[in-house]
Order: C-alpha cells, then sequence, then structure tokens
C-alpha cells in the first residue's frame, strides 16, 4: 500500500486523471474531492459489498416462484403482526 | 421505459404487470442505488394481497424491482443513524433527528437466502416523505445486522 501524508488544499493524482484532494480534516473525518472522468465509479468502500447485496435483491422478484414465495413472504411477516397486535391487546 | 398518457406516466413491467403514477410523484434518488447508479427514479408499489411488502418499482428500467419490508415490521425499536452527507442528499434539516412514519420512511430490501429470505437493517432504504428524495444509508456506525425470516414468520438477527 502506497503511504502519502497531504494536508487540507493537497491532492494525489491516480492514473494521470483522477484527482483526489483533501478539502477538510476534523478531529474525527478526511473530507475528500474526487475528480475523475464519467466512466470512473468512485464509491465508499461500504458501497461495493451493498452492491452484490442489491444485485441479489433484484433477482427476488424475478423468482421462477414469484407469487407464491411472495404470498408465503407476505402471510409470514402479516401473521406475525397481527399475532404481536392480539397479544398486545391480551396484556 | 415509462410512458406519460393523461398526466399519467405508465409502464409495463415483467413482474408487477402495468403500473401507471401521476407523472412527477416518483421517487428521486440522486446517487441511484449501490449497483444500481443509474436507477434515479422508482415507484413504490403496494399490493394488497402481498401487504405488508412495498414494490419498488425502476420507471427507467422496467425490469428492475426491489422487494422490501418497513424496518419497523421487521426490528420495532429501529433507529435510523444518517450521515451528514446522507442528510444533505434527503435534504433533511440538521437541527432535529427525523421521524420514521412522519418525516421519513424507512425500508429493507429483502433478499432471498436458502428458501427465505434476508434483510440488511445497516442498509435501509431512507425516502423523505416531504419532498419524495430517496438514497440507501449505509452509516458505517450502524451495528444492526442481518435478519432471517424464519418458517414461523419469525425475524431472527443474524449477528
Amino acid at each position: 500500500m502506497l503511504v502519502v501524508r497531504r494536508r487540507a488544499g493537497e491532492a494525489i493524482i491516480v492514473a494521470g486523471d483522477i484527482e483526489i484532494e483533501i478539502i477538510e480534516i476534523s478531529r474525527t473525518r478526511v473530507k475528500l474531492g474526487v475528480t475523475a472522468p464519467r466512466e470512473v465509479t468512485v464509491t465508499r468502500r461500504e458501497a461495493a459489498a451493498i452492491a452484490l447485496e442489491n444485485r441479489t435483491a433484484a433477482a427476488l422478484v424475478s423468482s421462477a416462484t414469484l407469487e407464491a414465495d411472495l404470498l408465503g413472504i407476505s402471510s409470514k411477516v402479516s401473521g406475525k403482526m397481527a399475532k404481536s397486535a392480539s397479544d398486545a391487546a391480551d396484556m | 421505459m415509462s410512458s406519460v398518457s393523461a398526466g399519467l406516466s405508465v409502464v409495463k413491467t415483467p413482474h408487477l404487470g402495468e403500473i401507471s403514477w401521476e407523472a412527477g410523484s416518483e421517487l428521486f434518488l440522486p446517487s441511484g442505488l449501490p449497483g444500481f447508479e443509474n436507477e434515479r427514479h422508482m415507484i413504490p408499489v403496494e399490493i394488497p394481497a402481498h401487504r405488508p411488502l412495498v414494490f419498488l418499482q425502476s420507471t427507467e428500467r422496467s425490469g428492475v424491482c426491489f422487494v422490501s419490508l418497513p424496518v419497523m415490521t421487521i426490528c420495532p425499536d429501529f433507529k435510523l443513524h444518517l450521515t451528514e452527507d446522507e442528510r444533505a442528499s434527503l435534504m433533511l434539516q440538521d437541527t432535529c433527528d427525523p421521524e420514521i412514519g412522519a418525516d421519513v420512511l424507512c425500508l429493507a430490501l429483502l433478499f432471498p437466502s436458502g428458501g427465505t429470505v434476508e434483510a440488511n437493517l445497516d442498509a435501509p432504504i431512507v425516502i423523505n416523505l416531504h419532498n419524495s428524495r430517496c438514497l440507501q444509508a449505509l452509516s458505517p456506525d450502524a451495528e444492526r445486522g442481518y435478519y432471517k425470516l424464519s418458517d414461523a414468520g419469525i425475524w431472527e438477527n443474524l449477528c
């Protein structure tokens, strides 16, 4: 890993045309500004893992057994909610 | 791709059939969703037989549709954490925390997992009810984790 020390207002260049500037440094956070060509995707690391999860999520609705699956899920959830409401009413 | 007719926008979807809505009433996602960065407009769809599920249907790609649940149906004591950037993107006021149900709607996307579904409550979809701006919150401080729906209809926290 390349480690570079920079101050606010300074920047680094990646691959010739991607600029990462240190905009602001506070006690616990650093604000970065990224200037990159439109075709370059810039994401936070946590977003990369969620992207994979979201692609899986989008596949749920295209399941061949969509109707049965979703009715099953909604009946499970709504059944549990109805039971919880009933339990609360009994208390 | 949606079309507009008599003030109503219409999209034919492979999963939910034809959906129509008042033009301009769709959700606006300034950055899309992770993995779907180009999906900037979505329609929340409720189907009576599938309540409390909420479908998030893209207006730009008819094949893109997510299944979600209000987070409170999974975790009744859910607390929303938003970063400064997320608050700014939703155009929420800095002065107070948004109230779920009054200011924002929080949905958990469901994804298939071994014959049932899971939900990640660390990455809820947050909709500002005052302006329809929407994003997926990815607060690195959140630690609610993953929930799995059991056969008995109970959401079990996996971590």
